[in-house]
């Protein structure tokens, strides 16, 4: 093993990969796109703006007297606002079936069929209301539904709150021509009206709960889960690029041509297995380096990093193990594919396909059993969650000492492998 | 430490005993055994698929004999350190399209132990002595396949081989750069090195070989030096004649004058060997021209390692 034989193949390795347009997007440019198409189609900058529903709306209630009717109800959805953001943008029909029409063409979010009388009927007892929820594609009908439900509880709740109130006034106002003042319930303290407010008020919303949001740091803001996604991506670049490095190792030299004339130099096997290794470990970290980049100033991603923790310094260890993990599993790969082209396709496929069970991109608990077990067996996912748990958890050196030490294992053992693979992959060269 | 200076001067520098290597049912190099001597140039002469390639690849350590030993300057190819005195020249142009041709060099003088200052010197000067310094620094993809090859030949001589293995090393080069690439391989034989030259090219062979086995289908059909496997065929001299149409007609009426009946037809032209070609050329003329053949030309030359492998194979060595 000679320096000089290992520094040459780095600098070769690094020329040639950068400056090879198919390389150079797989390594440079697709982890950039692949930051930037989570950054602002995952999680789009309007993802903490609420969202304006395109409703139709057919009113039969609009030529009533009473003092609310439909056409009181259309006023408020066109101007009812949440955050400072329209909720819905209004469009009214003439009749049901058009306004049907336009919701099956997926034209419209939802759609409100407001019946004669339900102004009168709001006011003075129970109003119906019919509620289409439109939707133009699977995710989309859960979130219009959410909304449309939220605006409805919503605006029952405060009608029945104003009631209440209304009821309180004229009980207060002339309950005392009609009851024993200060009569009281047995066992309560409080004045009849009084009970009555307390008791109308619990009709109304049984259960006045407070949520409080305890997400962890990283998964408050948008900014900081596109830096849960940024390093995501940077780990998907690490599976497939990893994988494709180490399935290149001898397969991409011999398709060139220039194994012949390698095995031919005094650089030995080993030399050239360094060489290529360190190259791919450092072009690994400027992949990941890039991501981060993107990520920050491309898509205003925040990542967590403390230098002071000891535990954020396991993170770029891990990186490394990762991408020595992966570069092995890409030369064990090596042992079936004969062509630079069936390598690189594999390596995509693959990488793709752990990247989900890896749960790179959706967490783990969407996945049914089998596919979660998968995931769980697979080295890198070890590694994955392990920097999730550093970087988004605030998990302490304790916490994932344990697993960096398994992915150490596992790197060392699959490494090991990976090697002896080479190695038959150039002993078959040899005796072919 | 440098293996050669270790070595007695008078064990040769490449020894071959009985080597063959198979693919599955085919024989590539069929029980070859020669050996070669230190400053020697070595030519292995044969047509495309006679096992040269496999035979210098098998020299080179890149490929496992199935059977037989090979010995470089005492020691087996494998050992790295060997290596480190041998240079490879594969046939076909291997380089890195994406590096220049300085780059392409360099690296190799990396896997040399070179580096710095020495490294840059000493690939400047070979790409200098190829006609490829004005280009050093273009990417060796822009290269033609001549500049390639000129490349190629320049990597093989970066570390200062003791021996030097060539495959076709001027196949693609044009006239010009051929004859350069001659008189560097003069060059390094007057330095002592030694050379084993694969080639198809018989006047290339002539031209630098001390010694020269001639190959077909693996085996080696005739070893050693030129003008001594000339005489042992027993030809004096080649009378070409070319007519005016195809020549398989007049075959019966030249080949009382041949030697050993030895014609050769190929398309319009007659290769006749002769012992006395004086006499017999006169001779030859008139019976074409009184059976109604019209004569293009006549040349007599001297026969070529192209009419031994001729007279040994009855194939020439680059088919037409």
């Amino acid at each position: 093993m000679r320096w000089s034989a290992i520094k040459a193949f780095v600098v070769k390795e690094l020329k040639t990969t950068l400056r090879s347009r198919e390389q150079l997007f797989w390594i440079v440019f697709w982890p950039m796109i692949l930051v930037l198409m989570t950054g602002y189609i995952f999680i789009p900058p309007s993802v903490d703006q609420p969202k304006t529903l395109k409703i139709g709306v057919v009113n039969y209630d609009n030529r009533s007297t009473a003092p609310f009717n439909g056409s009181y109800f259309v006023q408020i959805l066109d101007e009812v606002e949440y955050k400072g953001v329209k909720l819905f943008d209004v469009v009214e029909y003439e009749n049901e079936s058009t306004m049907v029409d336009d919701l099956k063409g997926g034209r419209l979010d939802g759609g409100f069929l407001i019946p004669r009388g339900f102004g009168a009927n709001l006011m003075m007892g129970q109003a119906t209301l019919r509620i289409y929820v439109g939707a133009s594609d699977l995710q989309s009908a859960q979130i219009n539904e959410a909304i449309l439900r939220g605006f409805i509880e919503g605006m029952s709740r405060e009608i029945a709150y104003r009631k209440v109130n209304e009821t309180i006034y004229y009980m207060r106002r002339y309950g005392s021509q009609y009851m024993p003042e200060n009569l009281t319930i047995p066992g309560f303290n409080e004045t009849l009206v009084e009970f009555l407010e307390v008791w109308m008020t619990g009709l109304v919303e049984p259960i006045n709960a407070t949520f409080v949001d305890v997400k962890p740091e990283t998964l408050m803001t948008r900014s900081t889960v596109i830096g849960w996604y940024t390093l995501g991506a940077a780990g998907m670049s690490i599976l497939y690029t990893g994988l494709n490095i180490g399935s290149l190792m001898a397969v991409g030299e011999k398709e060139r041509g220039t194994l012949k004339r390698l095995l031919a130099s005094p650089a030995t096997s080993t030399d050239m297995l360094i060489g290529k290794t360190l190259a791919g470990v450092l072009t690994l970290g400027l992949t990941t380096g890039l991501s981060v980049i993107v990520g920050i100033f491309g898509c205003g991603a925040k990542i967590l990093w403390n230098p002071l923790k000891p535990e954020h310094w396991l993170v770029p260890l891990l990186l490394v193990l990762g991408s020595l993990l992966m570069i092995g599993f890409g030369m064990l790969l090596s042992l079936v594919t004969k062509t630079a082209r069936g390598a690189s396709g594999l390596s995509t496929v693959l990488g793709m396909m752990l990247s989900f069970t890896a749960g790179i991109w959706f967490p783990k608990s969407w996945m049914p059993e089998w596919m979660r077990f998968l995931g769980d067996v697979f080295p890198a996912t070890w590694a994955i969650d392990a920097m999730r748990s550093i970087m988004v958890f605030e998990a302490g050196l304790a916490e994932v000492l344990l697993d960096t030490f398994k992915v150490l294992a596992a790197t060392t053992v699959i490494y090991l492998l990976g090697i002896l693979a080479y190695r038959t992959v150039l002993r078959r060269y040899a005796e072919a | 430490m440098n293996l050669s200076n270790d070595r007695s001067m008078y064990e040769p520098a490449v020894s071959v005993k009985n080597v063959s290597k198979r693919f599955g049912d085919r024989t590539a190099v069929d029980d070859v055994s020669f050996e070669v001597k230190r400053g020697e140039v070595y030519g292995l002469l044969g047509p495309n698929g006679a096992g040269k390639t496999t035979l210098l690849s098998i020299l080179a350590g890149v490929v496992n004999p199935t059977s037989g030993t090979v010995r470089i300057l005492g020691t087996s190819p494998l050992d790295s350190k060997t290596r480190g005195l041998v240079g490879f020249c594969p046939q076909e142009p291997v380089v890195y399209d994406e590096l220049s041709g300085f780059e392409n060099i360099m690296f190799y003088a990396g896997l040399h132990g070179l580096s710095g200052s020495e490294a840059v010197k000493k690939c400047r000067e070979l790409l200098d002595k190829l006609g490829l310094l004005e280009y050093a620094d273009r990417r060796a993809g822009k290269y033609s396949g001549g500049m390639k090859k000129r490349l190629n030949f320049a990597i093989a001589l970066i570390g200062d081989p003791e021996v030097l293995l060539l495959d076709e090393p001027t196949t693609g080069m044009d006239p010009g750069i051929r004859r350069t690439v001659w008189d560097l391989i003069a060059e390094l034989r007057s330095l002592g090195k030694t050379v084993i030259l694969a080639t198809h090219y018989m006047e290339e062979a002539e031209a630098l070989s001390d010694r020269v086995a001639i190959m077909d289908g693996g085996r080696v059909i005739a070893e050693g030096e030129p003008e001594m496997l000339k005489k042992e065929c027993g030809l004096r001299a080649v009378i070409n004649l070319e007519l005016m149409e195809p020549a398989g007609g007049a075959l019966k009426l030249v080949e009382p004058y041949a030697y050993e009946g030895a014609v050769y037809v190929d398309g319009n032209s007659l290769r006749v060997y002769v012992e006395d070609p004086d006499t017999v050329a006169p001779k030859l003329v008139s019976r074409l021209l009184n059976n109604g053949y019209k004569l293009l030309a006549m040349r007599i030359s001297p026969p070529t390692l192209e009419d031994v492998f001729l007279k040994l194979t009855g194939r020439r060595l680059v088919e037409e």
